[in-house]
C-alpha cells in the first residue's frame, strides 16, 4: 500500500529533471573539451581526437548499458572490468597460433560461453544464494583478474598477423568507409537498442520495479530473481563485446587489461543519472556518462605540454615537454569523481536543489524538500528469524564450544596447521616458517580487528588494502623524500590512514551513502593517492630504529642489547615473534575487550542488529558507526607502516588484496556480512586459516616424480577470493538460516506437530 | 465508562497537520487520550495512525497543530525526548535487535555498567525480575530474540517499554501476526497495565481485540477523524460502516455521539 501512494511521488520529479540532467551533461561536456582545447591543443585540437575519444568511450559505452541495467535493479557489478580481460584473454589464447590455434568461430564462441558463464554465476550467487552484490562481483572480479595473470602468466599475447585471416572479424576495431571506427556504430547501436528496450519493454518495466522496490514488485507478480539475473547476464555480455571489441582493435592483449574499468563504467552510468540506491537510471545518461568520464580520463592522462627552462652551464634552454600527471593520480581522480557523482542524486536531484534554486531566482515560491523520513521508515533489519538459537540447545563443554559462531574457524585453523605438517614435516614446524607465517597472520589479524568493528556494525570496508598503502606510501615518501625523523613520519601516516578512515565515515555516516560505495571510491583514491605521492616509484632503505617495527623480537632485543642466550626457550621464542605480532596481540586484546564486554561493544552490535531499534534507544548509531570506520582505516594504516618496516621498502602494489582475505577473516570467524555478529577472537582465528591456506597453497610440494611444484600467486588469489564466497555462503545458508535445521524439520514435520515460527 | 467523561487528558494533540511531500497523511486532527483508558486506533491501511502515532512521539514532525501532554504544550524533536514525558511506542516492527539476547535487548541502549564495562550479572538479574513481574514466560533471558516467535518477540517488546515506567504506551499493530494464544496473552497484559493505571493506544486492524480490552475507539480515514464512540455504547457493525463510508461529519466526539444516541 505504502509503496503504491509513494511511488509516483516519488518518480515524477526526477523524471522531469532527467531530460534536463542529460543537457547538463551535454554542456558539461562541451566545456570540458574547450578547456582540454585550451589545456592541450596538441591533442583536443586536432580534428580526429573526437573520432578517438568517442572509440576509447564505445568500449565503456556498451559496458555502460549493461551495468544500466544491474544498477537501476539496486544491483551492482563490480566485476565488469574483470569479465572484459577474461574474454578478450580466453579469445586470444584460443586464437593466438603460439597458444591453441583454433579458428575464429571457435575462438568467439569460447569467449562468449565464458563472458555468459561469469554473468550466470554473478546472477546465480546474487538472487539464488542471496551474497551481498558487491561481495559476490568483487570477489568475481579479483577471481578474473586472477584467472586472466594465471592464463597469461603475466605475459602479452598478439596475433596480428593471423588476424588477416578473420577481416570480417577484425574490421570491428577499423575505420569504415564513412570516415569513423566501427566501434562507434557497435555503441550507437547498443545504446539506441538498450533505450528501446528500457523504455518500452516489459524487460524494462520489470527491471525499475523491481530496483523501485523489490517487495512490491514481487507482490505484483514480477519475478524479481530473474529480472536481476538477467541484468547481470546483461552486463557480462556487454563486457564480452567490449572485450571483442577492443581484441579486434589491438590484435592482441596484455595481463593488464580490463583493468579498473569497472570504475570508468559505474562512474559513467551514476553521473548518467541513475541512483545508487536502485530504481532510476536510463541508457542514454549513462551513455553520456561514459563519453564525460572518458573525457576526463583524457584530459586527466594526456598531460599538459610546458615549456619548462633548463640551465645548462651557464645558458638557459628551453626544452619542451609534457606536464603528466604521475600514475595513481588518475585513479584517485576517478574514484572522486565516482563519489561526487554518487552523491549527486541523493543531494541534488532528491533534494530539488536546481528546481528550488530556480524558483528562488525567479521569486517563485520554493518547491518542498521531499521528506525520506528518519530513522522510523527504514525497514526492519531483524534476520534471520528462522535461525534457532543453538547455544541454548546445546549440552556440556564441547556442545558448547560447537554452538560457538566461531567454532568452526577455530577447528579448521587446527585442521589446516596440521595439514602443513603432514605434508611439508621437515619445513612446517620450523622456527622460519612459524615466523613467516606468524607474519602474514598479523598483517590479515590486524586488519580484520578493524573490520570486525565494521561487519558487526553491517557496514563493510573495502578500502583496507587500499589504506594500507596510502600509510605505507606517507610514511615512505615522509622518511625518503622529506627526511622526516621516523616517529614524526609514523604518526602522519597515521593520520593519513584515519583521515581516509574519515571521509569515510563522512560518506557513509553523514550523506548516507551505502557503506561498500563509499569505501569503494576509497579503495581507488587511497592506492591512487599512494602511488601518486611515491610517483610509482619503489622506495627503500630507512634508518634502523624504524625497521624495528617490522624485526623479530631478537633483532629488537639486540639492538637494545638485552638479547637471551641462544638454545634458551626465550631465544626461540623471541626468534619466532616479531614486533609486529606483539604490537597486534595487545591491538587485538584491548579492541576484543571493548567489543565483547563494554557498552560500546553492545552499541555496535546493536546498530548492526537493527539500526532503528539502536536509534531509537538512544545510541548514536552514526557515531558508533563513524568511529568503526575510522577505526578500521587505523589499523590498515598501521599495518601499512609495519608493512614498510617490515619490508624495508614500498612497494605500490603495498595490501593488494588484503580487503578480500580481511573480509574473509571476519566471516569465517563469525561475522555476518549483514551485520550484527563477529567476535576479535573469531575474526582472528578466521585469519589465521586465510594465512594457513596462503602458506599452505605457497608451499614448495615435492611431487612423486621428483619435481617440486609452487603454486603461483595469482592462483592463490584465485582460492581465497573462492573461499570468501564459500564463507559467505555458508554463513548465510547455515549459520543465520540454518539449513541444516531446516531440513531436518521438513523430514521430521510428518511426525511432529507445526512449530510456532516466527514472521519478521 | 461514564467516569473518562471528566478524567483529564494526559495526551492531546489538537488540529495535527503532516503531509509527506504531495501525499497529505494527516489534516486537522485532534485526539485525546484519558489517563489510565485504552484508546483503539483503527481505519484502513495508510489513514495515518502510524503517522498520527509518530507524530505523538516525535519520530515525525509536524506540519502545523499542538500536542499538549498533561497539559503542557510539547515539541519533541525525536522519540528520546518524549521517551522523558512517559510516552513509549511499541513500532510495528518490533524494533528489537535480534542478534542480541533478551536480557540485552530490554536494556537496549541503557545497559547497567560496572566501571567501564557492562554488568552482566546485574543485567540478566534484573531483566529477569522485569519479565517475572509483566508474566512474560521465556525460557531464558539469554536467549537470542531472533529465535522467539513473534508472540515471544511482541512481549519482549512489551517489556522493555514498560521497563521505563511509562505513562503512555503506544502499540501499533500488535496483534499482526500473532497467533491466538498470544493474542490472548497480549490483551491480558494490556489489561494488567491499565489496572496499573498506564494510558495505552492500540492501532489494531482486528476490532475484536479492541473491543475487549478498549475503552474508546477512533476511526481514522484518509488522514481525519470520522468517528469516535465509547466502546460501551457502540458496536463492531456501527464501527465498521465508519471504517468504510465515515466522513468528517460523523465524527462528533464519544461524548456528542452518547448524547445524541441518548436524544
Ligand atoms: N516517511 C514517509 N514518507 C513518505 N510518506 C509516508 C511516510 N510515512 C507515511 N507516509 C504516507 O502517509 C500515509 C499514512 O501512512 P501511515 O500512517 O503509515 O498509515 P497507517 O499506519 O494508517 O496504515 C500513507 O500514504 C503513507 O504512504
Ligand atoms: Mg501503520
Amino acid at each position: 500500500m505504502t509503496s503504491t501512494t509513494l511511488a509516483p511521488a516519488r518518480r515524477r520529479l526526477p523524471l522531469e529533471l532527467i531530460g534536463g540532467w542529460e543537457v547538463g551533461l551535454l554542456i558539461f561536456m562541451v566545456l570540458l573539451y574547450i578547456a582540454g582545447v585550451f589545456i592541450n591543443p596538441k591533442f583536443f585540437g586536432q580534428t580526429d581526437a573526437i573520432s578517438a575519444i568517442l572509440r576509447d568511450t564505445a568500449r565503456y559505452g556498451v559496458m555502460a548499458a549493461g551495468m544500466t541495467f544491474v544498477i537501476i535493479n539496486k544491483d551492482l557489478d563490480l566485476s565488469v572490468g574483470s569479465t572484459f580481460g577474461l574474454v578478450a584473454t580466453v579469445f586470444s589464447l584460443a586464437f593466438s597460433t603460439s597458444y591453441y590455434d583454433l579458428g575464429i568461430v571457435p575462438s568467439l564462441a569460447a569467449a562468449i560461453i565464458v563472458g555468459l558463464g561469469v554473468g550466470l554465476l554473478n546472477g546465480f550467487f546474487v538472487t539464488v544464494l542471496r551474497v551481498p552484490s558487491f561481495i559476490t562481483t568483487l570477489t568475481m572480479l579479483f577471481i578474473g583478474r586472477g584467472f586472466v595473470l594465471g592464463l597469461t602468466g603475466g605475459k602479452t599475447v598478439s596475433y596480428s598477423e593471423k588476424a588477416l585471416t578473420a577481416p570480417w572479424f577484425f574490421q570491428i576495431g577499423e575505420t569504415n568507409a564513412l570516415g569513423f571506427n566501427n566501434q562507434i556504430l557497435i555503441f550507437a547501436l547498443v545504446t539506441i537498442v538498450g533505450m528501446f528496450v528500457l523504455a518500452k519493454t516489459r524487460w524494462g518495466y520489470e527491471t525499475y520495479a523491481t530496483g523501485g522496490n523489490e517487495l512490491a514488485a514481487t507482490y505484483a507478480g514480477i519475478p524479481t530473481r530473474r529480472v536481476r539475473m538477467r541484468a547481470y547476464v546483461l552486463s557480462a555480455l556487454a563486457a564480452t563485446l567490449a572485450g571483442l571489441m577492443s581484441v579486434a582493435q589491438d590484435k592482441g592483449i596484455t595481463s593488464q587489461y580490463g583493468q579498473g574499468a569497472e570504475l570508468i563504467v559505474i562512474a559513467a552510468v551514476i553521473v548518467g543519472g541513475a541512483s545508487i540506491l536502485g530504481g532510476r537510471g536510463r541508457l542514454l545518461g549513462g551513455a553520456l556518462g561514459a563519453i564525460l568520464v572518458t573525457l576526463i580520463d583524457k584530459v586527466l592522462r594526456e598531460g599538459i605540454p610546458m615549456t619548462r627552462t633548463v640551465k645548462v652551464g651557464d645558458v638557459e634552454m628551453q626544452v619542451q615537454g609534457m606536464a603528466q600527471l604521475p600514475p595513481g593520480a588518475v585513479p584517485a581522480f576517478l574514484g572522486l569523481i565516482l563519489l561526487i557523482s554518487v552523491l549527486i542524486e541523493p543531494w541534488i536531484i532528491r533534494r530539488n536543489v536546481f528546481p528550488r534554486l530556480w524558483a528562488r531566482l525567479r521569486g517563485r515560491p520554493l518547491p518542498p524538500i521531499i521528506e525520506m523520513g528518519g530513522v522510523a521508515i527504514e525497514g526492519a533489519q531483524t534476520k534471520g528469524s528462522s535461525a534457532s538459537d543453538r547455544s541454548m540447545r546445546a549440552r556440556g563443554p564441547i556442545g558448547h564450544f560447537l554452538a560457538r559462531r566461531d567454532a568452526a574457524a577455530i577447528i579448521l585453523a587446527v585442521v589446516l596447521w596440521c595439514a602443513g605438517l603432514y605434508l611439508r614435516p621437515d619445513f612446517w614446524g620450523s622456527l622460519d616458517n612459524t615466523f613467516n607465517l606468524m607474519l602474514s597472520f598479523t598483517e590479515v589479524g590486524l586488519l580484520s580487528i578493524g573490520m570486525t568493528y565494521v561487519i558487526a556494525n553491517g557496514d563493510i570496508d573495502l578500502s583496507v588494502g587500499s589504506v594500507l598503502a596510502l600509510s605505507a606510501a606517507t610514511c615512505a615518501f615522509l622518511m625518503k623524500q622529506m627526511g622526516f625523523d621516523p616517529w614524526q613520519a609514523v604518526f602522519i601516516a597515521l593520520i593519513a590512514g584515519a583521515a581516509a578512515g574519515v571521509v569515510n565515515a563522512l560518506l557513509t555516516v553523514s550523506f548516507g551513502l551505502p557503506a561498500f560505495v563509499a569505501t569503494l571510491g576509497m579503495f581507488y583514491m587511497a592506492r591512487g593517492i599512494g602511488a601518486w605521492l611515491t610517483a610509482g616509484r619503489q622506495l627503500s632503505s630507512f634508518p634502523e630504529a624504524f625497521n624495528l617495527l617490522g624485526r623479530k623480537l631478537i633483532d629488537a632485543l639486540a639492538y637494545f642489547g638485552v638479547s637471551p642466550a641462544k638454545g634458551t626457550l626465550l631465544y626461540d621464542i623471541a626468534a619466532a615473534l616479531s614486533v609486529q605480532t606483539i604490537f597486534m596481540v595487545i591491538v587485538a586484546i584491548l579492541a576484543g575487550i571493548v567489543l565483547a564486554k563494554t557498552p560500546f561493544g553492545q552499541m555496535v552490535y546493536a546498530t548492526g542488529g537493527n539500526r532503528r531499534a539502536a536509534d531509537y534507544a538512544g545510541i548514536s548509531t552514526a557515531r558508533v558507526r563513524a568511529i568503526s570506520l575510522v577505526f578500521s582505516a587505523l589499523c590498515a594504516a598501521f599495518a601499512g607502516v609495519i608493512y614498510v618496516a617490515f619490508l624495508r621498502s614500498f612497494n605500490p602494489s603495498a595490501g593488494q588484496l588484503r580487503e578480500l582475505d580481511a573480509i574473509a577473516a571476519v566471516i569465517i570467524g563469525g561475522g555476518s556480512i549483514f551485520g550484527g555478529y563477529g567476535t576479535v577472537l573469531g575474526a582472528l582465528a578466521g585469519a589465521a586459516v586465510i594465512a594457513l591456506i596462503r602458506a599452505l597453497l605457497s608451499l614448495q610440494l615435492i611431487l612423486g616424480n621428483g619435481q617440486s611444484f609452487v603454486m603461483p600467486q595469482h592462483w592463490v588469489n584465485v582460492f581465497i577470493g573462492l573461499i570468501l564466497v564459500i564463507a559467505v555462503v555458508g554463513d548465510i545458508w547455515f549459520r543465520q538460516g540454518d539449513l541444516a535445521g531446516s531440513v531436518r524439520r521438513r523430514f521430521s514435520r510428518k511426525s511432529g506437530p507445526a512449530r510456532e515460527t516466527a514472521h519478521v | 465508562m461514564s467516569e473518562n467523561k471528566t478524567a483529564k487528558p494526559i495526551v492531546e494533540m489538537r488540529h495535527i497537520s503532516k503531509a509527506f511531500g504531495p501525499v497529505q497523511a494527516l489534516k486537522d486532527i485532534n485526539l485525546t487520550l484519558g489517563e489510565g483508558e485504552i484508546l483503539g486506533l483503527v481505519g484502513d491501511n495508510s489513514a495515518g495512525k502510524s503517522t498520527l502515532m509518530k507524530v505523538m512521539t516525535g519520530a515525525y514532525q509536524r506540519d502545523s497543530g499542538d500536542v499538549l501532554v498533561s497539559g503542557k504544550p510539547t515539541h519533541f524533536k525525536n522519540p528520546h525526548e518524549s521517551r522523558e514525558e512517559g510516552i513509549e511506542m511499541i513500532y510495528q516492527d518490533f524494533a528489537l535487535c535480534g542478534n542480541m539476547d533478551i536480557a540485552q535487548n530490554i536494556f537496549l541502549g541503557r545497559w547497567p555498567k560496572k566501571g567501564l564495562f557492562v554488568d552482566r550479572n546485574r543485567m540478566y538479574a534484573e531483566a529477569d525480575q522485569v519479565l517475572k513481574r509483566l508474566k512474560v514466560d521465556v525460557n531464558s533471558v539469554f536467549q537470542k530474540v531472533e529465535s522467539l516467535s513473534g508472540g515471544r518477540q511482541q512481549s519482549v517488546a512489551i517489556a522493555r517499554a514498560i521497563s521505563f515506567n511509562p505513562r503512555v504506551v503506544v502499540l501499533d499493530e500488535p496483534t499482526a501476526n500473532l497467533s491466538v494464544m498470544a493474542t490472548e496473552r497480549l490483551l491480558e497484559t494490556m489489561a494488567e497495565l491499565k489496572r496499573q493505571g498506564v494510558a495505552q493506544i492500540i492501532i489494531s486492524h482486528r476490532l475484536t481485540d479492541i473491543f475487549e480490552v478498549g475503552d474508546r475507539i477512533m476511526v481514522m480515514k484518509r488522514g481525519q477523524n470520522v468517528g469516535d464512540r465509547y466502546i460501551q455504547h457502540t458496536t463492531e457493525q456501527e464501527v465498521l460502516e465508519l471504517i468504510v463510508s465515515g466522513t468528517p461529519e460523523t465524527a462528533l466526539t464519544a461524548d456528542q455521539a452518547l448524547a445524541g444516541r441518548a436524544a
